[in-house]
């Protein structure tokens, strides 16, 4: 009679689980494919460190232990379901191999406890601590989600607890939990009706909450290994290309993402992975700066949208989609984020908000022309003759050299063994300027054979695709990497973190064979290979600002702190530093477009630095640079900002022209 | 083929110059054209109409089509396509006409193409995309009418000496929620258009605060025909709206004489003025890089250098 009960209630069950996930099942089987299953290796060690490590969510350590203890408690408990339905058909039967062993009733009952204090974490964190990372996040259904796990671990330590009253548990003394609760019950008839009611209930709500489970963020039980699995490998700064065709037939023409039916395998996979725990939107510097962008509710607004959406009339095409910008998120959302990469670092199931925002950008840009109008200089100037977001004069490239030795390199000629990339801001902009004639007299100083392009050199095309661009981006890493196959260049050292970042991890989509280095790596290895000898007589002390696409989307952390440290500089940390850094706001191309909000970036991280007291903020990146001196400026302080080559090149030679 | 319309805003002034440009275009499609002139005006427009090109005017005068925006203009429009059935309609790209073609266009179900630079035939019309720096020519398909917004200055108007028939309108309005205008504020204009000024006095954050602005407002209206700017960083103090901003992510001017008033000239803001034919730099940093583009520098106290010089030109202006 049970048997036939539980069966028909486990089959009804996994039906309704069945039909409730089919739509967001077959919204992913019917999307654009995504090539994330090279490197199998990379992929499995990050689903051991990740998933079962639980590495990101221990990056906050009361919630990342919140998380452990539940997580880690339903991988060993989960034979526990099987068992507590076996013993429903038959009391007597039990599980092989860990059926009425010593060590599981231990597990069992030590992990069913754990799960237990991690839910009270969780209550505790959300109704005493409440942080406000929850704003926006669906707080009831948590409390509904984290009351049934706890439901689930009380009847199954009740039952145990009934077992043992009974004299049924094999191994009273391993279980102390439930041995202890046992206490309470008594050994006659009753007891006997509750052990049953405590299975029954066990099962009923494990069953239950899987039906439960599809349309909820608690799917992320089932969707977060596989979205892990998928993530991106290498550097977080990567862009894949969007391959434009503009001659072929206008059903294969995509430009970015416009309706759902263009987000990617994984970007669905990603909204159905979000437990809206705003890790992301506590870091963002968008949020925190008063706009409307928040990661957390960008991906909840996306995936509430395309869940509104029947994937068969999707497919038919009998369904009209709305685009998804106005619809599911606005534009200015879209044109708040700086791509700082600060989101995708912090989220435990590894979503990439910066790809799906550059994927709408593109949309907006390429296929509506929609853009801040302001930003139409940027893009005429890169597009334009002159090839530079300022449109300044090609010739005026090499003004920044003045009485320096520097090689330009002429057509026709073979690059030496650096090509020093200077930049658009490095060539052109006043302070970066700075930068580029501290690390060309370095360079002769260690006695390197370099050269630049000069009028040659163009716009590596970041701010374009950071824009949406990515025609006029494609157009401009075909020219550049001509001139590079052109000239034989090998290896190149750029000052631009943003340049280093395309150059480095995107060139090579283009055919470029280089090897690309940032000037705090390359001068860093001069002084350990005793090439640039160094003299510590700076005094003073700095603090350093991780440039976003230096730090956290390539890994370079140490370098400038090395390079600051051998100019004699005594280093203070920030608070937000190294792979948490608070981005200058001027990434994603938002160095070219008005700041809304209630502060800007630039001053929120300027206060920062200003306040660990150092007399120097030092930055790695000309744009860091322009928008730390221009916020320095407005708050009428004396801190200098100033590159970190600038800083070693005062120290070890002296004032420019001595 | 089926006639164009030209939808012509009209005010009791005269017929919008938009109206007029499109007229002009519409004579060279090939087919018969027709304005829709709905308010007051419309019968005192028909001449004009008539005169670039108008063969017909559905025209009516009632007050409603200016005290409802878009909503009457819109539903008097289908009713008189479904008695005439016109292949094009074109439309100025003008707040109001802009809102009669969106609901338009959700009556018809027709195709409806906004921001077009051209209109090469009655299927085909041209527009700009990436920031203006690409060139595509769109066909137009589904049912007719289709709707184009066109971008006034678009064309030139040309007389074509014709003279147009009036056809009356019937108001066709539904029920239902409306939106009627309840009040007109008209802002003053004064003084020149930043972009179209051929002085351009531009105050930074040398200025310190936003009082100082009003010196140079001062010096702009002796000077006269001169417009007040600003650069970034006293926008971004809040000093002056967006709207005087100079540089990279604000305006781009091109005057005759450009004065920058404690501006250090950072590249955002030069890549905005560095058109100016003669520039006139005030600053107390003799190593602001502004100095280094200036015709004229002048290493100073602007507080003191800015009111000499309003007097100055006031002195000669008078004798």
């Amino acid at each position: 009679m049970s048997a036939v009960a539980l069966v028909a209630i486990l089959a009804t069950a996994v039906v309704v689980f069945v039909q409730r996930a089919s739509p967001r099942w077959a919204l992913i089987r019917d999307a654009r494919p995504t090539a994330r299953t090279d490197q199998a290796g990379v992929r499995a060690r990050r689903e051991l460190t990740q998933v079962l490590g639980q590495r990101k969510l221990f990056q906050k350590a009361l919630p990342g232990a919140m998380h452990a203890f539940i997580f880690w408690g339903f991988l060993v408990l989960f034979p526990t379901i099987v068992e507590a339905m076996l013993a429903i058909v038959n009391p007597d039967w039990t599980l092989p191999i860990v059926g009425d062993t010593t060590w599981f009733a231990f597990l069992v009952d030590l992990f069913a406890t754990m799960v237990a204090i991690g839910v009270g974490i969780a209550f505790y964190i959300r109704k005493v601590q409440r942080p406000d990372r929850f704003r926006g996040s669906h707080m009831d259904e948590a409390d509904r989600i984290l009351l049934t796990i706890l439901s689930i671990v009380g009847t199954l330590l009740l039952w145990n607890a009934a077992q043992i009253a009974l004299g049924t548990f094999a191994h009273p003394s391993a279980a102390p939990i439930a041995d202890a609760l046992s206490k309470l019950l008594g050994t006659g008839q009753p007891t006997e009706t509750l052990e049953r009611v405590f299975v029954w209930a066990h099962v009923l709500i494990v069953l239950a909450f899987l039906t439960y489970l599809p349309k909820s963020k608690h799917m992320h039980i089932i969707t977060a290994a596989p979205n892990v699995y998928f993530a991106k490998n290498g550097p977080g700064g990567y862009l894949a290309p969007e391959r434009i065709d503009l001659e072929g037939p206008e059903e294969d023409m995509r430009f970015g993402v416009g309706t759902a039916k263009d987000l990617s395998k994984k970007q669905l996979l990603d909204l159905f992975s979000c437990t809206e725990c705003g890790r992301c939107q506590e870091v963002c510097p968008a949020w925190n700066t008063g706009k409307p962008l928040s990661p957390k509710l960008l991906i909840m607004d996306l995936r509430d949208h395309v869940a509104g959406i029947d994937p068969a009339a999707m497919a038919a095409g009998t369904v009209e989609l709305q685009p998804l910008v106005p619809n599911a998120v606005t534009d200015e959302v879209v044109w708040d984020c700086v791509t700082c990469g600060a989101c995708v670092r912090e989220c435990p199931v590894d979503i990439e908000h910066v790809d799906a925002i550059v994927d709408l950008r593109r949309n907006l840009v390429m296929a509506e022309s929609r853009f801040p109008t302001e930003a139409g200089t940027m893009l005429r100037g890169v597009e334009g003759p002159n090839q530079n977001p300022w449109g300044q004069p090609a010739a005026t490239r090499t003004e920044w050299i003045g009485e320096i030795p520097v090689r330009v390199l002429q057509p026709g000629e073979q690059a030496p063994e650096y090509l020093f990339w200077v930049g658009c801001a490095g060539a052109f902009d006043e302070r970066a300027r700075q930068t580029t004639q501290s690390v060309a007299r370095l360079l002769n100083a260690a006695g390197i054979e370099w050269a630049v392009l000069g009028p040659r050199e163009r716009c590596t095309g970041d701010p374009a695709r950071r824009m949406g661009h990515e025609y006029l981006f494609q157009m401009l890493a075909e020219q550049n990497v001509a001139t590079f196959a052109e000239a034989g260049v090998q290896k190149i050292v750029a000052t631009c973190a943003h340049c280093f970042n395309t150059l480095a991890n995107e060139y090579p989509d283009y055919g470029a064979k280089l090897e690309v280095v940032h000037h705090t790596e390359l001068l860093s290895h001069l002084i350990a290979g005793k090439r640039l000898l160094t003299t510590p007589a700076a005094s003073g002390s700095v603090t350093y600002h991780d440039a976003c696409y230096l730090g956290r989307h390539n890994g370079n952390y140490d370098a400038p702190r090395d390079l600051l440290g051998a100019s004699g500089l005594t280093t203070t940390e920030m608070e937000r530093a190294r792979e948490r850094s608070f981005c200058c706001g001027a990434g994603g191309a938002r160095m070219w477009m008005e700041e809304g909000g209630d502060a800007r970036i630039n001053d929120t991280r300027f206060a920062e630095a200003a306040g660990t007291g150092a007399e120097t903020v030092a930055v790695a990146c000309p744009y860091c640079f322009v928008m730390l001196d221009d916020a320095a400026k407005a708050a009428g302080s004396e801190m200098r900002v100033a590159d970190v080559a600038t800083l070693l090149a005062e120290a070890t030679l002296g004032e420019p022209g001595t | 083929m089926g006639a164009v319309w030209v939808y012509a805003e009209v005010t009791p002034e005269g017929p919008q110059a938009a109206a007029l440009e499109l007229l002009t275009k519409a004579r060279t499609l090939g087919a018969d054209v027709a304005a829709v002139a709905l308010g007051p005006g419309a019968s005192e427009a028909v001449a004009e109409l008539g005169a670039h090109g108008a063969t017909t005017v559905y025209a009516n005068d009632e007050p409603v089509f200016a005290d409802q925006p878009g909503r009457a203009a819109a539903h008097t429009l289908h009713a008189l396509i479904g008695q005439h059935r016109p292949a094009l309609i074109l439309f100025a790209s003008t707040y109001d006409a802009r809102d009669v073609a969106g609901r338009l266009q959700a009556l018809t179900g027709s195709t409806l193409m906004a921001n077009a630079t051209d209109v090469e035939g009655p299927t085909r019309a041209r527009t700009e995309i990436f920031g203006g720096t690409k060139v595509v020519d769109v066909d137009l398909a589904g049912p007719e009418p289709r709707l184009v917004l066109v971008r006034p200055r678009s064309f030139v108007a040309e007389p074509s000496g014709g003279t147009a028939t009036t056809v009356p309108v019937e108001v066709v309005i539904p029920g239902g929620a409306t939106a009627s205008v309840i009040e007109r504020h008209a802002e003053a204009a004064s003084g020149p258009k930043l972009e179209e000024a051929n002085v351009v006095i531009a105050g930074g954050r040398g200025l310190g605060g936003p009082e100082p602005f009003a010196m140079l407002q001062e010096l702009a209206t002796a000077i006269g025909g001169a417009a007040v700017g600003a650069s970034r960083a006293a926008v971004d103090a809040g000093w002056v709206p967006y709207s005087f901003q100079i540089g990279q992510t604000g305006k781009t001017v091109k005057p005759e004489i450009y004065i920058a008033a404690g501006i250090s000239g950072a590249l955002q803001h030069v890549v905005g003025m560095k058109g100016a034919k003669r520039i006139v730099a005030i600053n107390k940093d003799a190593d602001a890089p502004i100095l280094r583009i200036a015709d004229i520098a002048v290493i100073g106290d602007l507080f003191q250098i800015v009111p000499a010089l309003t007097e100055e030109v006031r002195k000669r202006a008078t004798s």
